[in-house]
């Protein structure tokens, strides 16, 4: 009985250890990633294989990059707020709605062609195959997918829109 | 007394057995303590599961080629299970990290896919 109790939890113990054990080394670059200032950064580094030339040049590029995309989504915001005020007393699309919607879309353009901008730079940063990589998966993430209206009015391969407008 | 020694003593037992009397009261409740005492002393069989794990525990686990099988089966099931654990995390956290790098560069997305 001894024996066969001791083999029993010798069997349990080894199923344990071996569990942790490949669960700890399997999620070592996960820890190693979180443990970075920037782990989006460390992602894809890990993701598009960079060196650390390379990865040194992207976070200068991608901290440059930031402020400029956080002034530019701030006067979007600000456009954003005095475009709900007119509407709210406004019965009809004034001169004034005109002017802050085209402001606003000029504003977007801006923000997207600068965004495109810094995919390129980025992507030119990286080695050639997996600069490619990158521009192909971010631009399905940013610019290819659309935006909110452009997906609401999606068409269908027949030809048909669907209208999927959600009040 | 011997139970073998033929009908005229079972007759002879059965007379002196039919002449007793018992004069001392039954202590109060004598039946239900009775019954009590053999439901405790009646053994419950166990069931044949347990009997059968037991079994398994006591006399084949410890052969030899039975204990190594167990063993690398267990060993090879948590190996098999921590790499599936951790290739599901290491997924999920490459998932969340590619969204999280998405939305710094384009604040309108909400959701990202992997590369």
């Amino acid at each position: 009985m001894r024996k066969g109790a001791t083999i029993l939890l010798l069997g349990l113990l080894l199923g344990a250890v071996g569990f942790a054990g490949f669960y700890y080394f399997g999620t070592a670059s996960c820890r190693d990633m979180m443990r970075e200032p920037q782990p989006e950064l460390a992602w894809l580094k890990k993701e598009f294989k960079l060196s650390d030339a390379e990865f040194a040049r992207i976070s200068q590029l991608h901290a440059a990059y930031l402020p400029q995309c956080a002034a530019r989504c701030q006067r979007i915001e600000e456009l954003s707020r005095k475009l709900q005020q007119l509407f709210s007393q406004a019965t009809n699309v004034t001169p004034e709605i005109q002017s802050m919607l085209t402001e606003r879309a000029t504003m977007r353009a801006d923000c997207e062609a600068e965004m495109m901008k810094h995919f390129w730079d980025v992507s030119r940063t990286m080695p050639a195959e997996q600069g490619r990589r990158y521009l192909a998966w971010v631009e399905q993430q940013t610019i290819l997918r659309g935006q909110a209206m452009e997906e609401h009015h999606r068409t269908e391969p027949g030809g048909q829109p669907t209208h999927q407008h959600q009040m | 007394m011997n139970m073998n020694e033929g009908p005229e003593a079972d007759d002879a037992l059965r007379k002196v057995l039919g002449q007793w009397t018992v004069d001392v009261p039954l202590p109060p409740r004598f039946q239900e303590t009775v019954w009590q005492r053999i439901a405790k002393a009646d053994p419950k069989p166990e069931p044949a599961v347990w009997t059968g794990l037991w079994r398994l525990i006591e006399v084949v686990l410890p052969r030899p080629k039975f204990a190594f099988a167990y063993l690398a089966v267990l060993l090879a099931s948590g190996v098999t299970a921590g790499s599936w654990a951790a290739h599901t995390k290491s997924s999920r956290l490459d998932s969340e990290l590619s969204m999280r790098y998405v939305q710094s560069i384009n604040p309108y997305r909400a959701d990202a896919s992997r590369p």
